[in-house]
């Protein structure tokens, strides 16, 4: 019996969610974090989405949050000039970073030791965590604003996609550039796989895959609309895209193939990430919400539930009612 | 027609009256040394951690101890934006996000009730 998507839908942002980000896999399981233009950014359960806490702080809209891998650290990027790290256990604010305008992306290093950070000053910003009074180690060269800042490649290497239309990548040490990728159009979103060192890319309908040492172009695949934001399966079988049409999309990643297109959100898809499990996949949309699809439907996992035929029936208002989005 | 998938309940969504992050979660109960770590540089030992307790309890009894000492007491609030205001202190919410005032006095008349942000008040003072 063929099974239908049931999204969960988690509410409790009242504005656009803009980010999201989910932690490593953990003793108490994995986390997700979201960024809102309301100002506060939510940590959740990974698997099931139950509300955990909200971070408390920013005086504007928070366009980036990121988790370190074992979920004891939170960071977020804010409209309000700063980005600020977090105590994800307790919910307290631990360093607020002060910049010279907007943040939009902040990311760990593997032992979160160090914050990348990059905005609309067009400057990428490396802190030592443990030093926060130290000056931040600064890498110029983008001539627009920086949408999305990652490490790679061990740490030893940054990844960042700007309004230039470029997507550069800068050796630490001697923060010159190494490689860079012109476009014909702004980036919409990146994502780094260290597993297999690939790049996933976003730009107008394209969801194109790079290897990111090398930046060499493994392929392209077109969607249907304008897409915001891309993932990549841990397994590297599927891939998910969402966008302008408020549909997610599901791929094949080898053979590009179309496999299954779903509807639910009330406004377009901002981020979209795979759990680190590969089970599920969150997204973040313009209508306030996230939603966790199940990458294979009709698996008992989190909150869902493989119903037997006999269980059914009983079942089947109740299941009718959640059905509605 | 595909059958939908079922689910055991909705995820939770947050609650209204606090920001959450429960005390009594196991997380929390295991991990909770660590926040009392990030806010030190140097690796502590459990004597370290005891004396940053004591020190932070007596701080937290002496803070809660103003609130109640303040309670209907005329207090003044320097804001940002150079914005001073009195009104009388009737109580703080749990986390300290917003404090309830009668009678405060606005440039543009007084307000019977309201609620201060907390995060927009650099510092108050009153008589005791």
């Amino acid at each position: 019996m063929a099974m239908r998507q049931t999204p969960l839908t988690c509410s409790g942002h009242t504005r656009p969610v803009v980010d999201l980000a989910f932690s490593g896999i953990t003793p108490y399981g994995y986390f997700l974090i979201s960024a809102c233009k309301d100002g506060k950014p939510m940590l959740r359960q990974g698997d099931t989405g139950d509300w955990i806490g909200t971070f408390l702080g920013h005086k504007g809209a928070v366009w980036g949050a990121t988790l370190n891998k074992e979920a004891t650290k939170a960071a977020t990027a804010a409209a309000d000039f700063t980005a600020k790290v977090w105590d994800a256990v307790s919910g307290d604010e631990v360093l607020t970073l002060a910049h010279k305008h907007i943040v939009k992306s902040v990311n760990f290093t593997q032992d979160s030791s160090c914050l990348l950070t990059g905005g609309n000053d067009k400057t990428i910003r490396i802190y030592d965590i443990n030093k926060p009074e130290a000056e931040p180690q600064e890498i110029t060269g983008h001539t627009s604003a920086i949408k999305k800042a990652l490490w790679c490649n061990n740490d030893t290497q940054i990844l960042s996609a700007a309004d230039d239309k470029t997507v550069r990548l800068w050796d630490r040490t001697s923060t010159a550039v190494v490689k860079q990728l012109s476009f014909d159009m702004s980036v919409s979103s990146m994502e780094y796989i260290p597993d297999g060192e690939v790049l996933v890319i976003t730009y107008g309908k394209t969801i194109a895959f790079y290897n990111a040492l090398s930046l060499d172009l493994i392929k392209t695949v077109d969607a249907p609309a304008s897409i915001h934001s891309a993932s990549l399966h841990p397994d590297k079988d599927f891939f998910v895209a969402g966008g302008d049409d408020f549909k997610l999309y599901k791929y094949d990643y080898s053979t590009k193939e179309e496999l299954e297109s779903y509807k639910g959100h009330f406004g377009p898809v901002h981020c979209v990430r795979f759990s680190p499990d590969g089970e599920l996949y969150a997204s973040g949309s313009e209508d306030g919400t996230l939603r966790l699809w199940q990458t294979e439907v009709g698996k008992t996992y989190g909150l869902w539930k493989c119903v037997l035929p006999g269980e059914f029936v009983l079942n089947w208002v109740q299941v009718w009612r959640l059905s509605w989005p | 027609m595909r059958t939908p998938m079922s689910v055991l309940r909705l995820p939770r969504g947050p609650d209204p009256n606090s920001r959450g992050f429960d005390p009594d979660s196991p997380r929390f109960i295991a991990l909770c040394s660590t926040t009392i770590s990030s806010s030190t540089d140097t690796e502590t030992d459990s004597v370290q951690i005891g004396e940053e307790q004591c020190a932070r309890s007596m701080l937290r009894e002496s803070f809660l101890r103003t609130l109640i000492a303040m309670t209907n007491k005329q207090v003044q609030f320097y804001m940002y934006e150079r914005v001073k205001v009195n009104a009388v202190f009737v109580a703080s919410d749990i986390d300290v996000l917003n404090f309830q005032v009668s009678d405060l006095q606005t440039p543009i008349g007084v307000q019977k009730e309201a609620l201060l942000r907390c995060q927009d008040v650099i510092l108050y003072s009153f008589d005791l």
